[in-house]
């Protein structure tokens, strides 16, 4: 995709000129500064990917270009220029004239970005009335118009919704046709894709180089994701801590990277061709765990509540089964809302359930029948180890729960068991004094996987563990877990929705839709022919990074 | 605004009434003595007793009573009260519109004030502005109302300067200006503390609001302050300062009793302590199922303008 029309009309003022600019924001404990010497340049018609993990400063510079900036922000004399316009010293006036018509913006989450009070139609077509001056009946008309050119199928039916009544991809679609309404000189998108389920985000991702072909408008597109960006940039700038260490074309920075966080960040990127997991068990393993015909009905209601205001149940999960043998990993995949995180919770013990769970040679057909032994052998690690760690306490007290709660290791030898098992994760033993919010993510991260092994458990569940980590973390955090397997023969179940990664770790994986198994097959079966529709589209909608792929 | 959502509200409001009835009716099982001695007496001799008892039905079995009694209400019947040898519909009716009148001035001036105060200070947040609402605010919601009052007859009614009258009630129908003068020292004295409450309440759903992502968005578009405020902020903040009204209103029916006394405001709060005294059971129960009624359906109310402020409510 990359060098569509890197010159649209022989304008050679770029869009955008970003030149020798720094912002810090002032806080009681001195300033912490977010970008230093900022170079950058949007040329007339190009697609700039800004490329950088959480805190590497990405988003403060959109702000800066939008000029919404906190009271507390800094900045030093370097030059933001619009098609050779400075965007400084102008009255807000002047900016609100700017914002909307000239540069607009994409935002992360669409579900936030858009008022749940209003109507969608009244929310696009309030930028047409605001800077062309359009009464709000000529807006609606020209907003079906738009709408329909982000293949919206029935535009005029959704201009009438409310945010809740439409989904999620169809939401981001209203928020690009706000943002290309005015046909503004340059849009900023913020992680336009992040938000969205793996399908959908493809989608948006080919809407935007349709129109990007259609309008050559000039985009700074930012983003975590290397290999999103390699599909939708021409230029490429890193951006981290504060400063772009790399920039080029997308095929120079892909293929000869030549800064050393470019590289990491790079090698970082889950690509299924490289195999991290453990040797698969023999074929003749016995099965560990074993799920039959397991439903969850969410919505249960009292009698009362029938009466009063009847709603329609809803399953969580749909007669799914589901083996792990012992020491094997296996995938689970879905998107959000197939049912994926509901069977963790069955299988950890946290939700009550129809069907049968065997685990070694005991049957449990409820919620009440899991007892002690069983929740032992089963530990889960969660998707956010801020909200499953107590920030109130130590991580030697976190750690000693289970070691306590189980007997597993006398008490005189409990501080000794909590060093080795923080050494087994990678973290000094000093760590057993600090507090949650003294670690950073990823180190939170390898606490909670570290009371998940403190049990010595034969099944972990691991959901979405790696979801809310930078993508440098998340290689980091998927290969431990692939270590701690090898050395104590533990089986895993490993929900995600990214299926390059648990393509790196799996032995099997198995793919959930709308709360039903759809598919289940072995790693070396992924991309044959007679796949399950779904699993196929879903790999289609990830390719492998391009670095690897050019 | 989905019918099937207001028939399923208005299912619960019947219901709770139902309850409220029932509890009601319970007091009058669970107090020593029953009406037949009440009437008569302490000196009432015991066949006298059991002769009033049997007229007036009270040795039949309790749900033959309850349902008798349920059904006088539903014909407008409230019975007769014990004291004032008048029916109970008629004391209790003139009572609740004298009442009406007080609640309903002040819940409107307060709502008038306090939801521009709130959005105001959440607009201001941490300027002078700010500082002083909250202050205000903190000091309004930290007086009881019988110190409001004093303070408030001390310095408008005091012989200083004699503003308002001290007390007393003219109705509407007799003088629109007379009611009016009348009515600012109790209806100000009832909004004080709402006034803080509510403008708090708005205040803080303001700011979260003003801080969430779609106001963001909506000012990224280059919209007019004056439209990101009025048409993106207000409606997302006011859905819950509604619901807060609402329970304010349960707040005003206990705070008129206060008020009414101190005020000698002939309403259902000077009625309901002078059937306290007096134990005229019929004319209790009468008040208390109007003021559970009110109570019922204020909130049904606000949970119908919840409903228009915020879609989503109405197919939850």
């Amino acid at each position: 995709m990359a060098g569509a029309n890197t010159h649209g009309d022989g304008v050679d003022t770029p869009v955008l000129e970003v030149s020798g600019y720094s912002l810090s924001y002032a806080t009681s404990s001195g300033p912490i500064h977010a970008l230093k010497n900022i170079d950058l340049r949007v040329a007339h018609g190009q697609t700039h990917g800004l490329v950088g993990e959480s805190g590497s400063g990405k988003s403060s510079l959109a702000w800066a270009i939008l000029r919404y900036l906190p009271e507390n922000a800094i900045e030093n004399d370097g030059r933001l220029l619009l098609s050779g316009e400075s965007l400084r010293n102008r009255s807000l006036s002047q900016i609100l004239e700017i914002r909307g018509r000239r540069i607009s913006m994409v935002f992360q989450d669409p579900s936030t970005s858009l008022n749940p009070a209003m109507r969608l139609g009244e929310q696009l077509s309030e930028v047409l009335v605001r800077h062309r001056g359009l009464t709000s009946q000529e807006a609606l008309e020209e907003s079906e118009a738009a709408l329909a050119r982000t293949g919206i199928a029935k535009p005029r039916d959704m201009l009438r919704r409310y945010p809740h009544e439409a989904s999620g991809g169809e939401k981001q679609r209203v928020v690009i046709a706000t943002a290309f309404a005015c046909n503004p000189e340059l849009i900023v998108f913020d992680e336009p894709t992040t938000a969205l389920d793996t399908i959908t985000a493809q989608q948006i991702l080919e809407l935007f180089n349709q129109l990007q072909d259609e309008t050559s408008i000039s985009a700074l597109y930012i983003s975590h994701d290397l290999g999103l960006v390699s599909r939708v940039a021409d230029v490429v700038s890193v951006i981290s801590s504060g400063e772009i260490v790399e920039s080029g074309t997308c095929a120079e920075v892909f293929q000869t990277p030549r800064d050393d966080y470019t590289k990491a960040l790079l090698g970082a990127v889950p690509n299924p061709k490289h195999w991290l997991g453990v040797t698969e068990p023999p074929p003749e393993a016995p099965a560990l765990m074993t799920a039959k015909g397991v439903t969850v009905e969410y919505g249960r209601q009292s009698l009362v509540g029938q009466l009063l205001a009847p709603k329609p149940t809803h399953l969580g999960a749909q007669n799914v089964s589901i083996e792990v043998r012992k020491g094997e990993l296996v995938g689970l995949v879905g998107e959000s809302g197939s049912g994926k995180s509901t069977m963790g919770k069955v299988l950890s013990g946290l939700q009550d359930f129809d069907g049968t769970v065997r685990f070694g040679d005991r049957n449990f057909a409820r919620l009440s029948e899991i007892d002690r032994t069983y929740r032992r052998a089963v530990q889960i690690v969660f998707q956010h180890p801020d909200a499953s760690l107590n920030p109130r306490q130590r991580v030697q007290e976190i750690l000693s729960r289970p070691l306590k709660l189980y007997g597993i290791v006398p008490p005189e030898q409990r501080a000794e068991r909590i060093a080795n098992l923080l050494e087994q994760v990678r973290l000094p033993r000093e760590f057993a004094d600090r507090l949650p919010h003294q670690l950073s993510g990823g180190e939170k991260q390898r606490v909670a996987i570290a009371r998940a092994f403190a049990a010595e458990p034969e099944l972990v569940i691991c959901d979405e563990i790696t979801a809310s980590l930078d993508v440098s973390v998340q290689a980091s955090v998927a290969e431990l877990l692939v270590s701690l397997q090898r050395q104590t023969g533990t089986a895993c179940l490993f929900i995600t929705h990214d299926l390059n990664l648990v393509r790196q770790l799996a032995h099997r994986i198995c793919v959930m839709q709308h709360g039903r198994l759809m598919d289940a097959f072995h790693r070396d079966d992924a991309e044959k022919p007679d796949r399950n529709p779904y699993t196929r589209a879903l790999l289609k909608a990830v390719p492998p990074p391009a670095s690897q792929a050019a | 605004m989905t019918l099937g959502y207001l028939v399923r509200r208005l299912l619960a409001v019947i219901l709770v009434l139902f309850v409220v009835t029932f509890a009601v009716f319970a007091i009058t099982m669970i107090l020593p003595g029953n009406a037949a001695v009440m009437i008569l007496g302490e000196y009432g001799t015991d066949e006298a007793v059991a002769a009033l008892e049997s007229r007036l039905g009270l040795n039949r079995p309790w749900y033959i009573q309850y349902l008798d009694w349920i059904g006088g209400i539903l014909q407008g019947d409230l019975g007769q009260s014990l004291r004032l040898s008048l029916p109970v519909a008629d004391v209790v009716g003139d009572a609740f519109w004298n009442s009406a009148s007080l609640a309903v001035t002040a819940l409107v001036s307060v709502t008038v004030i306090a939801i521009p105060l709130g959005v105001l200070a959440a607009i201001k947040r941490g300027t002078v502005a700010d500082l002083i609402i909250g202050m205000f605010s903190y000091i309004g919601a930290s007086m009881p109302e019988f110190v409001t009052a004093t303070l408030l007859l001390i310095f408008l009614a005091g012989p200083a300067l004699g503003l308002f009258p001290a007390g007393g009630f003219v109705s509407l129908g007799e003088s629109v200006g007379g009611f009016s003068s009348h009515v600012v020292l109790p209806a100000a004295t009832l909004g004080l503390i709402l006034t803080a409450h509510i403008s708090r309440q708005v205040r803080s759903e303001m700011s979260e609001v003003l801080s969430s992502d779609y106001i963001r968005a909506a000012r990224l578009k280059g919209l007019r302050e004056r439209r990101v405020i009025r048409r993106h902020a207000l409606p997302n903040s006011l859905a819950p300062a509604v619901a807060v009204i609402s329970l304010d209103i349960g707040y005003l029916l206990g705070g008129i009793i206060v008020v009414e006394e101190i005020f000698a405001w002939p309403g259902l709060g000077r009625l309901l302590i002078y059937a306290l005294e007096n134990r005229d059971l019929p004319v209790i129960q009468a008040i208390t199922l109007v003021l559970a009624t009110v109570y019922a359906l204020s909130n049904l109310l606000s949970d119908i303008v919840i409903a228009i402020l915020d879609p989503r409510v109405r197919y939850a």
